[in-house]
């Protein structure tokens, strides 16, 4: 059984039904991503095992431990919130020792302890600051540092960089993830930024509509989405749509261009249309890189973004949207020039309902 | 814009002067007893009033005990409504503001028929009973203010975050409710207390109907048949909401730590 196991768990508030039956198994140790839109029930899955909301049927436990009935403060987990949650009526050593004192630790072992956390996250010297003296990151910092002061069983992160700059969300995500990595202690992040789930995570579970569609590491995730909603939520994809001409042999054909996949499509037949998906970053049109596949097509519109030029090809009823670096020797490509686009027929990727 | 400065202006020397000319005559009657000159001999005469030292002191013992039980009442009845019982939340309001609709006299009269000595809960049956009920008189009268001074105080903290936040660290609810809720509402609670404490001071009716020596029914006979005194009183009645006034602002401005806004 592994450390953290959510088995079959549904929520419904009323008729709405937000989580169907939803399945994890999390080793401990591990660092887990949510990812999914607004309202896709990765939340509410957190705050259910968090104790904050009560499920409508299903089992999670802990530690070979069920803790449905168990209520929030009997659970022994950290939490994190997207709005900080400090105590503002204490100063950030006050915060850090709340859990401590609760727990009702001897007074030194609640010094040596909240020394320790205000060390780990680098704020040691704003011990005696209040929260309305301390910017966003330093906040969330110390809400994390307060989370781990008990330490918990498991440590629960609800979009806890959501309210926060560009420049501080990506260091602290970093920071997060060492802290996470040094003190080994399981975790799940609650995110809808596909970026931050890819950086840091063992593993990521994508939800849509209160199911989870798919759940693997970044690299699986990101090369293999399991559907269309995977495919098109995590990063930038080009939808095609192709007919099959020969499932067997597994080619297909991509408005007037046959096209050899790399395995046959089982399971489909001649003529049947088939969503396919195309990563931008597996598209050239440079001939000195041309891969196994190639297709003719018109270039329809040219965005210079600095760095990159983002250049959109048609292909018929498809088009192709692929990035370039920009060379400052070479012009960049005309609206109506005809091209050669060229990828590897295995980084077309057929995609599930 | 000239215009309409000048006219704030007018609009704000008519209020001032509505509100300060009774006030200074008053004032300056009250110095009149001694004839033919300005003394405090009216004051002197209050002050050293047995009957004055006695009211005063009851109706403070009282306004203590009510807000004391004025604030364990509102105090959890506000968290609850605003972290699991929202949907409530126009029905106590309502509730709340009862006691600005219903005069005191119907209130008293209504327990006079109900907690009479011959009654199942004989509240008037003794003097400390009786002071009970008037306490609870009371604590119904401050409860629009009690409550709203709280409630606004809560709506400055994420309640239900912090809340969470206290849970997920082991905390049950008289540790969240002590020392996480109360300590961040208290600004909203010591203004209640200041404003239940101001009119407890200057209530007659309750007072007087359930008869007990309180401040109230003393102005009220002073005023009856002094000359001088009464005016005194009224000054004294006044400064002491000033003060319960200005206690509320000093606090509020001398709290250490801020609460985030939402």
């Amino acid at each position: 059984m592994a450390f953290l196991e959510i088995s079959h768990l549904q929520k419904s508030f009323g008729t709405n039904q937000v989580v169907k039956d939803f399945n994890l198994s999390i080793e401990k140790g591990e660092f887990v991503s949510f990812l999914g839109p607004s309202g896709c029930g990765k939340t509410t899955v957190l705050r259910m095992v968090a104790g904050f909301e009560v499920p409508t049927s299903g089992t999670i436990s802990i530690d070979g431990q069920d803790v449905v009935n168990l209520k929030p403060n009997q659970r022994n987990i950290g939490m994190v919130f997207q709005a900080y949650a400090l105590f503002p009526n204490m100063t950030v050593a006050q915060n850090v020792a709340f859990g401590l004192r609760v727990s009702k630790k001897s007074n030194a072992e609640i010094d040596a302890t909240v020394t320790e956390m205000l060390d780990l996250i680098r704020l040691g010297h704003l011990s005696d600051r209040y929260p309305y003296q301390l910017s966003g990151g330093q906040q969330q910092r110390v809400a994390l540092a307060r989370a781990l002061a008990t330490k918990p069983q498991v440590l629960l992160l609800d979009e806890p960089l959501s309210a926060l700059d560009a420049k501080i969300r990506v260091s602290l995500r970093e920071e997060i993830r060492a802290i996470q990595q040094k003190l080994g202690i399981t975790t799940v992040f609650v995110t809808h930024d596909q970026e931050e789930a890819l950086s840091i995570s063992d593993r990521i579970v994508v939800m849509s509509e209160g199911r989870a569609e798919q759940i693997g590491t970044p690299f699986d995730i990101y090369n293999r989405p399991a559907s269309r909603f995977v495919a098109s939520f995590v990063g930038t994809l080009n939808l095609l749509e192709g007919k099959v001409d020969d499932a067997k042999k597994g080619v297909i054909d991509l408005d007037g261009n046959r096209i050899t996949l790399a395995q046959p499509l089982s399971g489909h037949k001649k003529g049947e249309m088939l969503a396919l998906a195309l990563r931008p970053e597996a598209v050239t049109i440079d001939p000195h890189k041309a891969r196994d596949t190639a297709i003719e097509g018109t270039i329809n519109d040219v965005h210079f973004l600095g760095s990159v030029i983002r250049t959109r090809v048609s292909l018929g009823k498809n088009s192709v949207s692929l990035d370039m670096f920009n060379n400052p020797g070479s012009p960049p490509p005309a609206r109506g020039e005809k091209v050669r686009i060229s990828f590897a027929a295995k980084d077309l990727l057929v995609l599930g309902e | 814009m000239k215009t309409q400065r000048i006219g704030a202006w007018i609009a704000f020397a008519i209020g001032a002067i509505y509100f300060l000319v009774p006030l200074i005559g008053t004032f300056e009657f009250s110095l009149r007893m001694r004839r033919g000159e300005y003394s405090f001999d009216a004051y002197r005469v209050v002050f050293s009033d047995p009957n004055f030292q006695a009211t005063f002191g009851y109706s403070t013992i009282l306004g203590l005990m009510t807000i004391v039980f004025g604030v364990l009442l509102v105090v959890p009845t506000a968290y609850w409504i605003r972290l699991r019982l929202p949907h409530l939340r126009p029905i106590v309001e309502f509730i709340t503001l009862m006691p600005l609709v219903i005069p005191a006299i119907v209130i008293v009269f209504g327990y006079l028929r109900i907690y009479n000595s011959s009654s199942i809960l004989p509240f008037t049956g003794s003097r400390r009973m009786t002071d009970l009920l008037l306490m609870f008189g009371y604590v119904t009268l401050s409860l629009p203010y009690m409550y709203r001074a709280v409630d606004t105080a809560m709506r400055a903290i994420d309640v239900r975050t912090l809340t969470e936040a206290a849970e997920s660290l082991g905390a049950g609810w008289p540790t969240i409710l002590f020392k996480v809720i109360f300590p961040n509402v208290l600004s909203g609670v010591l203004s209640g207390a200041f404003i239940t404490f101001a009119i407890v001071i200057g209530e007659f009716t309750l007072a007087s109907l359930l008869n007990r020596p309180a401040f109230g029914p003393y102005l009220q006979l002073v005023g009856a048949n002094r000359a001088y005194e009464p005016s005194a009183l009224a000054v004294i009645s006044f400064a002491i909401t000033w003060f319960s006034m200005a206690l509320i602002q000093l606090v509020s401005r001398l709290n250490k730590f801020k609460v985030p806004s939402v």
